[in-house]
């Protein structure tokens, strides 16, 4: 599903943000990217969503090269790509509701498909009451709860987070971190940028190690501290 | 794909259109003055193509014959212009005719000529009225005229159809000028206000850009936010046109009557609609595109 190959990312201020990174993640793979800030982490996801382009080196996602992909392209990409960030990055003066719709609407789907979606997705995240509700009344918690929503809304087949329980409590991370699970149980790839040792170490997932740029290690059912 | 989304891009183009009210209001008045300028200008315009067609069409050339011109001379003068294939009619008028037209006009005070109307003393020239056929030949034709024989003077109504040309090419010049000014300061306005709302809305284009909203997806609201600014800017010079049209219409025919008539409200109307309404669309369009070629690159 992803093949970085030699994937090397060079900022124009000549600072290097990946070089030569090697990876390859398979349909379905729950995979966290673990690192200390400017390892590399944020480069990876601008360059899968193709924000960036790589300066040498290929990113392949969904069997095409994202260097190649123009206009439209870019937008069906996207739309395969779930993403979920640690601010949440929703519209706070709009309903739950309201922010799933307008994702879904941007994403492409008809109304009559943002009807139906909607509500089942709302359910699924556990915020079915909230639906009426202004995002800016929630807590952290179901804000997240609502990006990841909308981050599934497109049905996409892989999902990004961006630290996503960064600005949570310990027990509400807990319950995030066991949304995704669910969703990748589902079948949806997952790959988790996160600090979170504990969340770590609890999943049992793999874990790729960044490390200034260069990925240093990459294990099945790894723990958050790289044992050499 | 975008009739679809058609209601969404119209409630979110309203929606900036109100968020930055003062702006907005800003743009729309530039817009409103520039379209009112031209507007007044075509008003202008026509009513002095109007005018000029009307006295065109009245204007004539007077010729006089020599005092000594034999009626030989004469009948070959006559000939001679009517044969010419740029002159629509010839009349001739005697002295004797002029001198009846002078005391009819004079009525009442007819005893001013008397004493002229002895034909010996009669110091009136006979002469031919001649048409054109093409009122802006006159000129030529004037000149082409005086030098047939037993011709002693050509006068036309020279100068007032040249003024009347000069007089709207000079106002089409000045009126283009600040035209010119003011559409690129209505649209530098449009594109500023376009450009906020692009600045508040940026996280939800961030957002849109994430869930894989195509280019034109985000663009639309703004460019129909453009196009709303261009067309309210229409209502106001529109709406003035329209009242003080009438007002103009009831003016002229009370203080300028001997001026032919001026074109009808409705006909005045439908002219300058059919230039101003879509001089705003475009206006709009124009603002809009130029505020989001750098802001919407995704």
């Amino acid at each position: 599903m992803i093949e970085a190959a030699n994937l090397t990312m060079k900022y124009p201020d000549g600072n290097i943000a990946l070089r030569d990174v090697n990876f390859q993640i398979n349909r379905g793979e729950f995979v966290f990217l673990v690192g200390p800030s400017g390892a590399g982490k944020s480069t990876i996801f601008k360059l899968l969503t193709r924000e960036l382009i790589p300066a040498s080196g290929t990113l392949k996602v969904f069997g095409r090269s994202v260097a190649h992909l123009k206009g439209k392209q870019v937008s069906l990409l996207r739309r395969n790509i779930g993403v979920i960030f640690q601010d949440f990055r929703l519209i706070e003066d709009r309903t739950v509701y309201n922010n799933i719709e307008f994702a879904m609407r941007a994403g492409g789907s008809s109304r009559k498909e943002i009807k139906k979606r909607v509500p089942q997705l709302l359910s699924l995240v556990g915020l079915k009451e909230k639906a009426k509700s202004k995002v800016q009344e929630l807590s952290g918690g179901e804000q997240q709860r609502v990006g990841i929503a909308r981050a599934i809304s497109n049905r996409p087949a892989l999902i990004m987070a961006d630290e996503p329980t960064g600005n949570l409590d310990p027990q509400t991370s807990l319950e995030i971190i066991n949304l995704l699970k669910d969703i990748n149980f589902k079948g949806t790839t997952l790959l988790v940028a996160t600090h979170d040792q504990q969340i770590v170490d609890r999943l049992q997932k793999r874990v790729c190690y960044l490390e200034d740029g260069q990925l240093v290690g990459d294990k099945e059912k790894g723990a958050y501290l790289r044992v050499l | 794909m975008f009739f679809r989304n058609l209601p969404f891009f119209i409630v979110e183009s309203w929606k900036g259109l109100f968020r930055n009210g003062w702006m907005s209001l800003a743009s729309i008045g530039v817009v409103a003055i520039t379209l009112l300028l031209l507007g007044l200008f075509v008003l202008i315009n026509l009513n002095v193509q109007n005018w000029t067609q009307a006295i065109k069409e009245e204007v004539e050339i007077a010729v006089y014959v020599e005092e000594e011109a034999t009626e030989a001379e004469k009948n070959q003068l006559e000939n001679s212009m009517k044969n010419n294939p740029d002159i629509k009619k010839v009349i001739y008028v005697s002295g004797e005719d002029a001198m009846d037209r002078l005391s009819q006009q004079w009525g009442g005070q007819a005893d001013i000529v008397e004493g002229y109307d002895n034909p010996q003393d009669n110091p009136l020239l006979s002469s031919f009225e001649v048409q054109a056929e093409d009122p802006e030949e006159v000129p030529r034709l004037a000149r082409e005229l005086e030098g047939l024989t037993g011709v002693d003077e050509v006068i036309y109504g020279e100068g007032v159809v040249e003024d009347l040309f000069a007089f709207t090419n000079v106002l089409k010049l000045a009126v283009m000028g600040v035209m010119a000014a003011m559409a690129v300061t209505a649209t530098f306005l449009i594109s500023h206000t376009i450009r906020l709302t692009v600045m508040l809305r940026r996280k939800e284009i961030t957002i849109m850009k994430y869930v894989g909203a195509t280019n034109w997806f985000i663009r639309w609201p703004f460019v129909l936010e453009g196009i709303n600014l261009g067309i309210l800017g229409t209502v106001l010079p529109l709406a003035i046109i329209y009242f003080a049209y009438q007002e103009a219409l009831v003016w002229v025919e009370e203080n300028l009557y001997f001026l032919p008539p001026m074109v009808p409200l409705y006909d005045a109307l439908h002219e300058t609609g059919l230039l101003v309404v879509p001089l705003g669309v475009a206006l709009g369009v124009m603002g809009s595109i130029f505020s989001l070629g750098k802001y919407l690159k995704v």
